[in-house]
């Protein structure tokens, strides 16, 4: 009973904080909280992909620029802008599945460097097509309106982008505990073993690259409504190593970790924007600091705290835990 | 015909630059089993640093040359964050490359500054059965090719060669007969290092070069090497003029827009191919 609550009091507490917090926040850092939130988003399925099938993707960023597009190209077109939000993922998670078929035959560095590709052509393309509003962008995106309610200010975008955290929250957490989870860890484990157990290797894999695929078209559906205008350049090779970062420091294969992950690196980016941009600091300063501070922390997480942040500290809590239990015994 | 011929040599200049920075990867590669993501940013480094030279009134020659050695000390200053922790897996590796890689950002905006940057090359242009192209493009040409026989020459001629190649064969047993598979690791990235730098010294005079440029390097050296399946340098060679030819003569008989997209489905289909013919078993780690 006491470990339910204990299990579940975590989470209730985050539920609460993110719901309170966005009529507190002034504008500015309302824009940074909804960023946050899309960029858990991605990296939650992000850290899925890595963390339970083992496989590392430098592409993520299209998925969320093919969410981005889709909800962007059909409300420009007229179509209602919910039908665009669904889409989304829709498209995204379509998209991976056709790419996945020949890609995840690779492995490793292979498909590290297979999604990094398949980005560059994504953006390429996208670049050179016309209908897609070419290098300059799609513009004059409407905002999100379901039924007669206009998605009108920013903090409405603030829980429509939390809510979406918490459904993408759910589903993986279903996913993890649910019969193919299991299949999924034995996967990440050995896929030797995993595929002699009985376990559909091939299909697995796919399944959960496409359903990361979901989570970051959603994420880029959302961001197309709230930005109002996006293009090929929003979604750069580096926001996809953004992504990975976010990931493996928050810690790989853990949900929990992709929500710290992403809310540690996306404030302490705010911050160094901050520094860089105070007064007496040359133009170059804050893309300086960024760039360091992400090749500094990725370098230093994967060689010190290769499980990441969150496994780490909630060993070093259990090891607290065991002692004081050890010192009451005696 | 000519336009032809004209294609060809540009295309076989520009492949020259995959080549070298392919075989940065696969020299690497071999030895330590990581695949290096920073190897673009040495090319990057020493471009940059080799322009800086130049304007400070250094003679050609030894500019490229010290610039090329600013390379290989990066390289190394790579290898020890990448290989220097034991029991570093290559997996883990790669990330740690891939972080130094954007590290080295920083740096580069930091010292050069985000706008692209160039120096002349030989001057002049040369004409071949009416082809006309810039005289560097001999240059690149010629240089990676004694480039490619030296090490050839240092694989198996050499002792440092020698233990190279055991470890890149056998790292047990290497470590058996007394090579220090670690020394021997950081040795590869010193020559990793070189190459990249090579590449990135050999390329700038007719592509300006920007701190981001070491993406379409790695992408195309990646490519490259990939032919050889990241262990044999000749296939590397063929790999990257390959694709050096096939973008020339995109961009020349079709829309130069297409060039990378013609890189990068080479790319992925030889590697699904090598996938299919031969499935890859993941290497289970104990």
């Amino acid at each position: 009973m006491r470990s339910r609550v204990v299990r579940w009091l975590p989470g209730v507490v985050v539920a609460a904080g993110t719901l309170a917090l966005p009529p507190l926040l002034s504008s500015g850092h309302l824009s940074v909280y909804i960023l946050l939130g899309l960029a858990a988003m991605v990296t939650i399925g992000l850290s899925l992909l890595m963390g339970y099938a083992g496989q590392v993707s430098l592409g993520q960023a299209s998925f969320y620029a093919i969410g981005g597009y889709t909800a962007g190209l059909l409300s420009v077109h007229s179509f209602p802008p919910l039908l665009g939000l669904l889409a989304a993922p829709v498209a995204a998670a379509l998209f991976a599945l056709l790419v996945g078929v020949p890609l995840l035959r690779l492995r490793g560095h292979h498909l590290a460097f297979a999604t990094l590709a398949t980005q560059l052509i994504l953006l390429s393309l996208v670049g050179q097509a016309d209908w897609a509003g070419g290098a300059i962008g799609l513009q004059g995106i409407p905002r999100l309106s379901v039924g007669g309610y206009e998605f009108a200010e920013d903090i409405s975008y603030a829980y429509l982008t939390w809510a979406a955290v918490a459904l993408t929250l759910i589903v993986a957490h279903n996913v993890v505990a649910s019969r193919s989870g299991r299949g999924l860890r034995a996967l990440a484990t050995s896929e030797t073993a995993a595929a002699a157990s009985g376990v559909p290797v091939g299909g697995y894999r796919l399944a959960v690259f496409a359903l990361s695929a979901a989570f970051a078209g959603l994420a880029g559906g959302i961001y197309a409504f709230y930005l109002g205008y996006i293009a090929p350049g929003s979604f750069p090779v580096l926001l996809s190593i953004e992504y990975v970062v976010m990931a493996v420091v928050g810690g790989l294969g853990t949900l929990w970790g992709a929500l710290v992950g992403a809310t540690a690196i996306v404030l302490l980016i705010q911050v160094l924007t901050t520094i860089g941009t105070q007064p007496g600091m040359p133009s170059y300063a804050p893309s300086v600091l960024s760039y360091a501070v992400y090749g500094l922390l990725l370098v230093v997480v994967v060689l010190f705290l290769p499980h990441g942040m969150v496994p780490a500290a909630r060993r070093a809590v259990e090891r607290r835990m065991t002692q004081t239990l050890t010192v009451e015994k005696r | 015909m000519s336009e032809l011929l004209q294609y060809l040599i540009t295309g076989v200049g520009g492949g020259c630059a995959f080549a070298l920075v392919g075989s940065g990867l696969v020299a690497i590669y071999r030895v330590t089993r990581v695949v290096n993501f920073a190897q673009g940013a040495f090319a990057v480094i020493a471009a940059l640093t080799a322009s800086t030279l130049l304007a400070t009134g250094l003679p050609h020659g030894l500019a490229e040359g010290l610039a090329v050695a600013v390379g290989a000390l990066t390289g190394l200053l790579v290898g020890l964050v990448a290989i220097g922790k034991p029991g570093t897996p290559p997996g883990a590796a790669l990330i740690a490359t891939l972080g130094l890689g954007v590290f080295a950002y920083a740096v580069e905006v930091l010292i050069w500054g985000d706008q692209p940057r160039s120096f002349p090359g030989v001057p002049g242009a040369v004409e071949i059965f009416g082809a006309r192209f810039q005289a560097h493009y001999l240059l690149i040409i010629g240089a990676t090719l004694a480039v490619f026989a030296g090490m050839g020459l240092l694989f198996t001629r050499t002792d440092v060669g020698r233990a190279l190649s055991a470890c890149a064969s056998n790292p047990y047993a290497a470590k058996v007969v007394g090579i220090s598979v670690t020394r021997m690791g950081l040795v590869s990235f010193a020559i990793g290092g070189a190459l990249g730098g090579l590449a990135g010294v050999l390329v700038t005079p007719i592509q300006l070069v920007t701190f981001d440029y070491d993406v379409t390097l790695i992408v195309g050296g990646f490519a490259a090497a990939i032919l050889g399946g990241l262990v044999r340098p000749a296939l590397t060679l063929a790999g990257g003029l390959l694709l050096g030819v096939a973008q020339a003569l995109v961009a020349g008989y079709g829309n130069a827009a297409y060039q990378m997209e013609v890189a990068l489905v080479l790319m992925l289909a030889v590697m699904v191919w090598q996938a299919a013919r031969k499935p890859i078993v993941q290497e289970e780690t104990a």
